[in-house]
């Protein structure tokens, strides 16, 4: 069979699956999520909540707006992730949006993820106290 | 819930590998001392309530309108910390 296959376009959305066995902090039953990312809201992507497509959180490489950023992840999450070096991990950011002009981000409860099996946690930094759960994000 | 009367000085084990110690009484502050190995994550109640309410304030709907930051993104604009921010890409 001879099919074309469409180009793919700049406005497209790339999805990705992030299964969390304990959820996120406060909405622990919900397991099982879509990491999306739209071109057009870089740098923000969205982790929608895979079984109820009413709610949704917006994510947020930390690195973008906090350079300095040393989450210290705790043996126990990297051993529950199945991460052996910390190249397997990846770091998604909850953001709150305050209204129009004021956006921050939780820099104390990272999301990681496990890049190679999508098995992801929100984990509280073993160094906590050294970052804000409102993080001002530049506006 | 197990409850237990201590006195300063004193301690309890839980586990046989997690010792937690009465520092001091001081009023109706008590310091605490806790001994735990690194594998045991050990924080303030009051860190996760915290990210707890953060996360619940976050929640919102998949079609809201997101601002426009004044920042590209990491593979357009490249920075000091470019490695750190391309190795984070899922």
């Amino acid at each position: 069979m001879n099919t074309i296959e469409p180009e793919p376009v700049a406005t497209q959305t790339v999805t990705r699956e992030l299964r969390m066995p304990t959820g996120i902090l406060g909405f622990e039953q919900m397991k099982d999520y879509l990491l999306v990312a739209n071109p057009d809201e870089e740098p923000f992507r969205w982790l929608q909540v895979k079984d109820n497509a009413a709610l949704a959180f917006v994510v947020i490489d930390p690195f973008i707006v906090a350079p300095d950023y040393r989450p210290d992840i705790p043996q126990v999450d990297a051993n529950l992730l199945g991460l052996n070096n910390p190249e397997e991990a990846a770091l998604l950011n909850i953001v709150t949006l305050h209204g129009a002009n004021r956006a921050t981000v939780n820099l104390k409860g990272p999301i990681v993820v496990n890049r190679n099996t999508g098995l992801s946690k929100q984990v509280v930094l073993a160094n906590a106290a050294e970052y804000s759960v409102q993080h001002p994000l530049p506006m | 819930m197990l409850i237990l009367s201590r006195k300063s000085g004193e301690s309890i084990v839980i586990d046989g590998r997690i010792h937690i110690k009465v520092v001091r009484v001081e009023g109706d502050v008590v310091k605490i001392g806790i001994e735990a190995p690194s594998d045991v994550p050990v924080h303030r109640q009051e860190v996760y309530q915290e990210i707890q309410r953060s996360n619940q304030q976050a929640v919102t709907s998949p079609k809201t309108t997101l601002p426009r930051l004044p920042i590209r993104k990491a593979a357009a604009a490249p920075t000091p910390n470019e490695t750190a921010t391309t190795n984070n890409r899922i």
